[in-house]
């Protein structure tokens, strides 16, 4: 195991650890609103992984200035175009999740996710 | 280029603007409009079938102006067309075996909202089966997750919202993953069409450097999709997800949703990777683990329940678990077994819980056991039809489950060492749902006492008192009789079709 | 001929899905047939039965032998396959007669049990369900039709619909279900060490490559014969037949314990003789095991006969007792105790469902179920009670009554084949049945035509109508000829028993 290559590539090793925060919050919080935090940080952690792959070090943003140049020029266009597809999903799918926050916390006026379970279960619905 | 290529494409189109279309309809007249599409994709896709099968290979389609490999495209073959097909067939009948019900649960303002709910999610789904498009089908994933998030929530209680929050909070974990996965993978090979993926993984695998950056990504994906089709253990949000929401919206989150993403997983094994290196990876092996604990877990689970919805539910589990095995043994014969089980269990588990709201229509809305001596008196077409289910799940012959088990069992003697624990937890399995199902049918034709029937206001309904339910009901029995006696042709259709694949 | 077989199988399923259609379609279910509709049924029953039986002995005995023929395929080179071999032509030769037979019984007696067109139709259905068994010509064909028979057998169980009826009929449901599994297991394997699912006379399993994976193929084989003695009442799965037996209405329990039981038979005899090959198991821990399970079964079931008060009980429990009798003469694996054992096959057949149907000719007359109600009833119906008599005197083994000559092979076979200790305990167990058996059928006739201090003073007459009679008779006599003329049949059951080993 070489770990140099984890410093060479910090970039790539901070959006994993990001989506490894990400992650665990989504997964493990009780609080709701914390959970889409989470998931917002995970989601992010993977744009931010995606555009380092279409980004190259010291070219032009592929957007035609002073006429079309070689295509050696300019970035890999792609991945921001996938970015920007991700953060629209991700944007929808928080909406709902905190949608859904809402429609619990008029119900049951907490946040926390166990604490609603066990009072559907005393509610022996 | 026939008229008929351009079908799949037609599908996907109609479906998306049925669901902005609903929103301006009155619920009634979405209702109609829904019925129509499902129909008419669905006819759509049978010509769509008989043209691929009339041909004997597989097309692409180019979506918009740019040609692979930059523009998107769709792929359509023999597999794709018959599981549309078959989709399309499962959420028509149990659309048509939950109306009742979804009058009775859903609040009149908000009955066009379900049906743009079933139009989105028709759409991806039927999307996420041609896409030729890596991260068309991540988006298509989404849409599909958000959508089955509003069947489950349409019936307002307290569960189904909890339910339904848990299922995106397991969804989102599932579908990040997912995107993880899908963009290593472009790292790695600067593709996202799928056959462009699968060669430069060619290229990687022949080098040998970034293999270990493959097999994370394969890990990835596959276990992403794992959760968000419910294989255990990630399967806590799906027995409230099904047991409390409105029937169709079970029968078709249980049959249909998770079976995308099982159908997803295998074109990414086929067509994005290839199944050589699946094969090598030890993923199979992990697949393979928790596809047996869950075949067993699962119905172990279904015994302690004590509503039937629930039961049904955890079933599932189990089910799923018998598809995730036949993957994990990493043999094509598995595979075949795992899409043949991925078809009877989608009209199987539809069935049940169209079957099973009858007979809880007759016990006073009650799905409690106890509450059910005797509906198969009161409900005899839905008692009929759990009967059949049940048999089919069950694994008696000529019906389509026994097939399923006969395929699974072939598959794991050919194996070399996966042999003993399949059949194991096969036999384990299988008398753990003889135990369960045939629990219930003989709870159903317990003859219960006058005076309770009277007390706890328990009704009967006859056949044709509800002709669409009952119509709904036998289509699926006899879809499932199709499938236990001429599983030849469906068989033989999804070998073409994973050929095709490879 | 291939059309005749297909004809037997399908006519009488089709009449009686047709029946039951029609029954279904009808407004009022509840309301009484008229004696016009009832003489219109029972023609039609007995006009299907009659060309049914005709159809399936000219496919049986009329054909060349080796023909098959192949229904559709349920899935690449498994097809429902059906063929005729002399161990499926014996089959529906008996079967056929004693379906005949109950059949005729059933008009009259059906009439105080109601529902008469379920019932026949039903009955319909499993004779082409049995015919098409017999006949089965691969291991999984075999599987389809005997699960089919199965399920086709719980509403003649439940007929009556009594909370009783109905549990007895699922928890002999649950038992088949059961059992069947255990076979499909097995089944699973032979597929692929297997060179063939069809049936090959001596087995078909392939050594080189069942090489090394001797124990699991010997636990499967043990499976499939322990599931498919489900059936056949073999311990320790054996407790439904005392349970669906008193609850079924007679005609039905005397083909349940005369036939169906049976079938549990011949899957066995298929998959030991048929498909594994006698070779394999000889010798090992699963003949053991199952020569063991069978004379506990043989002992236990004539123990609990004797003690057991309620006559279609105390059958029932005689029926578990004569199947084991049958299998422990297939798991000595010896040709001359594998003739007995296919002989007591055919006349188990005959005796039990004669006994069954005297028992209806009580209930019908006298409304007698318990055996302490029975002294005197030799004086109401002498003929019923010879038949009865003549009838046990062949199950107890009697010469010359059939039974003797069965038990005679058995217990020859036994001595001969080399199975150590088992070789003169089975005769001995067997003996020792035997006067069980004696016990528990004889005293009722003796007490029948001896009633002593019960003894009423007149007894009316209360004989039955020829139409229940005349079965009983016949039946009774061919117990007696068989016993008689016995040679052809073990010329032919010989000839099976040398096939196979």
């Amino acid at each position: 195991m070489n770990f140099s290559h984890l410093i060479t590539n910090y970039q790539e090793a901070v959006a994993m650890i990001l989506f490894c925060i990400g992650f665990s919050n989504l997964l493990l919080q009780k609080n709701l609103i914390k959970k889409i935090i989470g998931l917002n940080i995970m989601d992010t952690a993977v744009y931010l992984f995606l555009a380092l792959k279409g980004y190259i070090q010291g070219l032009k943003a592929p957007i035609v200035v002073n006429g079309v140049q070689s295509v050696k020029a300019y970035i890999n266009p792609i991945p921001s175009g996938l970015v920007l597809t991700g953060i629209v999903v991700s944007v929808s799918v928080t909406a709902l999740m905190l949608s859904l926050t809402i429609r619990l916390y008029l119900r049951y006026h907490t946040l926390d996710i166990d604490e609603i379970t066990t009072r559907l279960e005393k509610e022996g619905l | 280029m026939a008229f008929v290529q351009n079908f799949p494409f037609f599908c996907i189109i109609l479906t998306l603007f049925g669901g902005p279309l609903s929103s301006i309809l009155s619920g009634k007249a979405a209702k109609y409009v829904n019925g129509g599409i499902i129909s008419a994709v669905g006819a759509m896709n049978v010509a769509v079938l008989a043209f691929v099968l009339r041909t004997g290979e597989s097309y692409t389609y180019m979506m918009g102006h740019f040609p692979a490999p930059w523009g998107n495209e769709i792929r359509i073959g023999v597999l794709e067309a018959v599981m549309a097909v078959v989709f399309c067939i499962i959420m028509l009948l149990s659309m048509l075996g939950g109306i009742r019900e979804r009058e009775q649960h859903i609040e009149d303002s908000k009955q066009n909202l379900y049906y743009i709910m079933v139009n989105l999610l028709l759409s991806s789904l039927i999307a996420l089966i041609y896409t030729n498009d890596l991260f068309t089908a991540y988006v298509f994933v989404e849409i599909n997750t958000i959508s089955a998030c509003g069947l489950i929530m349409i019936r307002q209680n307290g569960r189904t919202i909890v339910a339904g929050t848990r299922y995106m909070i397991m969804s989102l974990l599932g579908s990040g993953m997912l995107l993880l996965g899908i963009s290593f993978l472009y790292g790695l090979t600067g593709q996202l069409l799928m056959s462009n993926i699968k060669e430069s993984v060619e290229g990687i695998v022949a080098a040998g450097t970034y293999y270990r950056p493959l097999l994370v990504a394969i890990g990835l994906m596959s276990v992403g999709l794992a959760i968000k089709s419910a294989l255990f253990p990630f399967h806590a949000w799906l027995p409230d997800a099904y047991g409390y929401s409105t029937v169709s919206s079970a029968a078709i989150l249980s049959s249909l949703v998770s079976k995308g993403y099982i159908f997803l997983l295998v074109k990414i094994f086929y067509r994005v990777i290839g199944f050589d290196i699946i094969r090598n990876s030890r993923i199979i092996h992990v697949l393979f683990v928790f596809g047996i604990l869950g075949m067993i877990m699962g119905s172990v689970d279904a015994i302690r329940q004590n509503s039937i919805r629930r039961m049904i539910a955890y079933s599932s589990v189990a089910q799923i678990g018998y598809i995730y095995m036949g993957f994990g043994l990493g043999t094509t014969v598995g595979v075949v077994a795992s899409l043949y089980h991925v078809i009877s269990h989608a009209a199987t588990k539809s069935l049940l819980f169209v079957a099973g709201s009858g007979l809880t229509e007759v016990s006073d809305g009650s799905t409690r056991f106890l509450d059910l001596t005797g509906a198969g008196y009161r409900h005899k077409l839905a008692g009929i039809a759990f009967t059949v289910g049940s048999l089919a799940m069950v694994g008696i012959p000529i019906f389509s489950g026994f097939i399923s088990k006969l395929l699974f069992a072939q598959a794991a003697v050919g194996h070399h060492y996966k042999t003993l624990p399949t059949l194991i937890a096969l036999a384990i399995s299988t008398i753990l749902n003889t135990v369960y199902f045939m629990k219930t049918v003989i709870r159903l034709y317990t003859p219960e006492k006058a005076a309770v029937i009277r007390e706890k206001n328990f009704c009967t309904i006859h056949a044709w008192q509800e002709p669409v339910k009952s119509a709904a009901l036998i289509c699926f029995i006899i879809v499932n009789v199709i499938l236990g006696l001429r599983s030849e042709t469906i068989i033989l259709m999804i070998e073409r079709g994973l050929q095709m694949f490879g | 001929m291939s059309v005749v077989i297909l004809l037997a199988i399908l006519l009488p399923m089709v009449v009686g899905m047709a029946l039951l259609l029609v029954l279904a379609a009808k407004k009022e279910k509840d309301a009484q047939p008229t004696t016009e509709e009832l003489k219109r049924l029972h023609i039609t029953v007995a006009a299907v039965l009659v060309a049914t039986a005709a159809l399936g002995l000219a496919a049986a005995w009329l054909g060349s032998g080796d023909e098959g023929v192949t229904l559709f395929y349920l899935m690449k080179d498994i097809p429902v396959y059906f063929r005729i071999d002399e161990l499926g032509k014996l089959y529906v030769t008996f079967i056929s007669i004693v379906w005949v037979m109950v059949g005729m019984y059933s008009f009259v007696y059906m009439s105080h049990e109601g529902k008469e067109q379920r019932f026949f139709g039903y009955y319909l259905i499993v004779y082409g369900v049995l015919i098409a068994l017999s006949f089965s010509g691969n291991i999984v064909t075999l599987y389809l039709f005997y699960e089919l028979m199965t399920l086709a057998t719980v509403p003649l169980v439940l007929h009556n619909g009594s909370r009783e009826a109905i549990m007895a009929a699922l928890k002999y449901l649950f038992y088949s279900m059961c059992g069947a599994y255990m076979g499909l297991f097995g089944i699973f394997f032979l597929y692929r060490y297997c060179d063939t699912l069809e049936f090959v006379p001596g087995g078909s399993l392939n050594m080189s490559l069942a090489q090394g994976h001797g124990t699991i193929l010997l636990i499967a084989v043990f499976l499939m014969i322990l599931g498919f003695g489900v059936k056949g009442g073999m311990l320790p799965m054996h407790a439904w037949l005392p349970t669906a037996h008193p609850v079924a209405p007679s005609p039905a329990s005397a083909v349940l314990s005369g036939i169906i039981v049976k079938s549990g038979v011949l899957a066995t005899i298929r998959v030991v003789f048929f498909m594994v090959g006698a070779d394999f198991i000889r010798g090992t821990w699963v003949q053991t095991a199952w020569m063991t399970l069978t004379l506990i079964t043989v002992f236990m079931g004539s123990l609990l006969a004797f003690r057991e008060k309620v006559f279609k009980k105390r059958l029932a429990y005689s029926t578990v007792s004569q199947a084991s009798y049958i299998l422990f003469g297939l798991s000595v694996l010896q040709p001359q105790a594998m003739t007995g054992a296919l002989l007591h096959t055919v006349f188990h057949a005959f005796i039990k469902t004669a006994l069954f149907l005297t028992a209806g000719v009580f209930i019908f007359k006298c409304h007698k179920t318990r055996v302490e109600e029975l002294p005197g009833i030799g004086r109401m119906m002498p003929k019923t009670l010879w038949c009865f008599t003549f009838a046990s005197l062949a199950l107890v083994g009697i010469p010359p009554a059939s039974g003797f000559i069965s038990k005679w092979y058995l217990a020859q076979g036994a001595l001969q084949a080399k199975v150590g200790v088992y070789g003169w305990m089975g005769p001995v167990v067997l003996l020792a049945s035997a006067l069980l058996t004696a016990g528990y059928l004889l005293s009722v006739t003796t007490k029948g035509f001896f009633p002593g201090e019960a003894a009423q003073e007149s007894y009316e007459d209360k004989e039955p109508s020829m139409g229940m009679l005349l079965p009983l008779i016949i039946l009774a006599a061919l117990t007696l000829l068989l016993g008689i003329f016995p040679n052809p049949l073990i010329g032919f059951a010989g000839r099976i028993a040398s096939s196979v080993m």
